[in-house]
């Protein structure tokens, strides 16, 4: 999936590790996750409505 | 010849005299540009033992085959030198627009050569290519200087310039252009300085042939459409390289209190989205970005206005000294390129000297009454200062951490952060061993541009000890500086992850020659070991201890942070370096073997 996009629904009540967890993702390998256009970090715990993006380290330097 | 601008110009700063070449052929065929015709001329013509700020060396500046072209990041150039700062090898990438208008005045490499009598700046404007008296601009910021060069002569002007650091020969100067680009590492600055040339200014208005219009710009429409299309466009962009800092926290490679932790606990106050909110004023690019990744910022508390800071300055000058107010790390950023000294490493030598003062083995009355505890702000700009104008205090920082801390000994030696001499740049290496692996083997000294290998690390288990990851380390390095070789940015692949094949066709249809990355790659691998050959050749002695890390990555565990009780051991740093110089044909002292030699084709440029 690097370098792709996907849209997937999610489940409340979960963080956002978590969440990245059941679908396979390393969360070590997420730069930067944003709820609702704002900064959030990975202990974030998905509300209903919540729009989140991850973006994906996947070079830097 | 197709891609090039087809000479190159020699000034003679001790004769003051200009000359012309002809691009050679075959040299454009097997170096290509940039990086590649920067190892070439050194090699062959800086000779044996030249003092690196002396009249022998000699200063490379070139272009590639893809800057100032149609091609997204044909924003760079390259500038190669015997470095002040390390003895061996200096390599560094500078953006912004110099490379492009270098290319219009038809120039592939400008080589400054011997010493000037008196401070001159180099005037190029087409053909008109003179050496002009710089008197009244020495002394004077680079800031102000490049704004009166564009004052008077207008905008499309591109000016190089040296601030008082490079002046004073301090061995991490750097070359600020544009306002906010530089070329930062390895004392670049210092030998421009010693040359006694303040800056050049380059203006041009030919084309560049190329041996394929309509190739070139479907190729160049298609990569341009890539980086658009690309997923990361957006918050790249809105975020340049900022983007890492709280990713770089979070797993413990925020280098914190002199790289003491991986993980600052006020860290929040620097990450990307919190600088962008706070002191960003808007994005700024190099020529033929798409991306841009400057951000330009105004700072309230001290009136700064500045391209950055970047992640590395961030690093560096926030975390590394214990600061967390990202409106002072810009202040920093501010005052080092105003003064010409390289971020990375000034902040560096002031997180060893503030760890050394916090031990004791400084005291106030070593370090002109300044307390240098970490988070004093005030001491950090006091210090940059002095650093640049090698004044009190300043003058011990001013010689890198590596000399320092071996006149200062009391152990301050097995803290200094450095590989080769070099300041290491602002990744924590206490535990990814491919990061580690590729601050230790980087050919210039303990930076990140060549093989950036946290993201693989963590992927793959970031204390393994394997072939495959000291194989990929090797493959970034033959791989990631042969956009320095092309005369462009690796970003754009590097961080919207573009196929890379894309540049394939664009560079064909400039150049009239196909090359596969395979080829380039291969390039890419001559030029390591000539680069390599070139350390061997200047240092009496060169051999695997060379590449050692320092101490604190496989002795001292960070107390706090995510890489809390997490360290390297030693024999995993030998053993990486072993299978590391047996997958590049390297002895075990690290040296290319004769075999190796032969085989890539670089018999006759050795011997």
């Amino acid at each position: 999936m690097v370098g792709g996009r996907a849209e997937v629904e999610v489940e409340t009540g979960r963080t956002v590790r978590q969440t990245l967890e059941s679908l396979g993702i390393v969360p070590e390998v997420v730069a930067l996750v944003v709820v609702n256009e704002v900064q959030q970090s990975k202990d974030y715990v998905i509300q209903e409505g919540d729009v989140i993006r991850v973006l994906a380290v996947i070079g830097g330097g | 010849m197709n891609g090039y601008g087809g000479k190159i110009l020699r000034v003679n700063l001790s004769k003051g005299e200009i000359k012309k070449e002809p691009t050679p052929a075959d040299t454009a065929r097997d170096f290509i540009g940039g990086r590649g015709f920067g190892i070439y001329f050194l090699l062959k013509e800086v000779p044996k033992g030249a003092d690196p700020l002396g009249p022998e060396n000699k200063l490379i500046i070139s272009s590639g085959p893809i800057s100032g072209m149609m091609v997204p990041g044909g924003g760079k150039c390259d500038w190669t030198t015997k470095a002040p700062l390390t003895g061996g090898y200096a390599s560094s990438s500078m953006g912004g627009h110099f490379t492009a208008e270098m290319r219009y005045a038809g120039l592939d490499s400008i080589i400054l050569e011997g010493i000037s009598p008196k401070p001159v700046f180099l005037f190029i404007d087409d053909d008109k290519i003179e050496l002009r008296d710089a008197s009244d601009l020495w002394g004077k910021d680079t800031f102000t200087v490049e704004k009166q060069f564009k004052d008077k002569l207008g905008e499309e002007y591109q000016v190089a310039v040296i601030g008082v650091g490079g002046e004073n020969l301090v061995p991490y100067a750097c070359i600020n252009h544009d306002y906010g680009r530089q070329a930062g590492r390895g004392g670049v600055g210092a030998v421009m300085g010693s040359k006694k040339v303040k800056a050049i200014v380059v203006h041009g208005t030919k084309s560049i042939p190329v041996a394929d219009k309509e190739g070139y710009r479907k190729a160049g429409m298609a990569l341009y459409k890539a980086c658009k299309d690309a997923e990361g466009l957006k918050d790249w962009t809105r975020y340049g390289t900022t983007i890492v800092v709280s990713w770089c926290d979070e797993v413990g490679a925020l280098p914190t209190r002199n790289f003491s932790a991986g993980s600052f606990e006020d860290g929040k106050n620097l990450y990307g989205p919190v600088m962008r909110e706070k002191i960003v004023i808007t994005d700024k690019g190099c020529f033929g970005c798409p991306s841009p990744c400057g951000k330009y910022s105004r700072t309230k508390k001290y009136g700064t206005y500045v391209e950055g800071p970047e992640y590395e300055t961030i690093g560096l000058m926030g975390s590394n000294l214990g600061i967390d107010d990202i409106e002072a790390v810009a202040q920093a950023n501010l005052l080092c390129d105003n003064l010409g000294i390289d971020t990375i490493s000034a902040g560096n030598a002031i997180g060893w000297a503030m760890e050394c003062f916090e031990k004791g083995i400084f005291t106030k009355k070593d370090t002109d009454g300044l307390e240098l505890k970490f988070g004093n702000v005030d001491a950090t700009f006091k210090l940059i200062e002095k650093i640049a104008r090698r004044e009190g205090f300043g003058a011990l920082l001013a010689e890198g951490v590596k000399r320092a801390s071996q006149k200062v000994g009391k152990g301050s030696e097995k803290f200094a952060i450095q590989v080769k001499g070099m300041e290491q740049s602002a990744y924590a290496t206490h535990n990814a061993t491919a990061m580690l692996l590729a601050y230790m083997t980087c050919d210039v000294g303990a930076h990140h541009n060549r093989s950036w290998a946290i993201t693989y690390d963590l992927q793959v288990g970031r204390d393994l000890v394997t072939p495959e990851k000291v194989a990929r380390v090797i493959w970034l390095q033959n791989f990631r500086p042969m956009f320095d070789v092309l005369g462009g940015c690796r970003l754009q692949w590097v961080e919207l992850n573009i196929d890379r094949e894309l540049y394939v066709p664009a560079l064909e249809a400039i150049t009239g020659i196909h090359r596969s990355w395979q080829d380039l790659e291969k390039v890419g691998e001559r030029i390591w070991n000539l680069t390599r050959l070139f350390w061997a050749r200047e240092n009496e002695g060169f051999d695997r201890a060379w590449d050692m890390p320092s101490p604190r990555f496989y002795q001292d565990a960070p107390k706090s942070g995510a890489t809390r009780g997490q360290i390297t051991k030693l024999e995993d740093v030998n053993r990486l370096l072993d299978m590391y110089y047996e997958q590049r044909g390297w002895t075990l002292q690290g040296l290319p073997k004769t075999e190796t030699i032969e085989a890539l084709g670089l018999k006759a440029m050795v011997a």
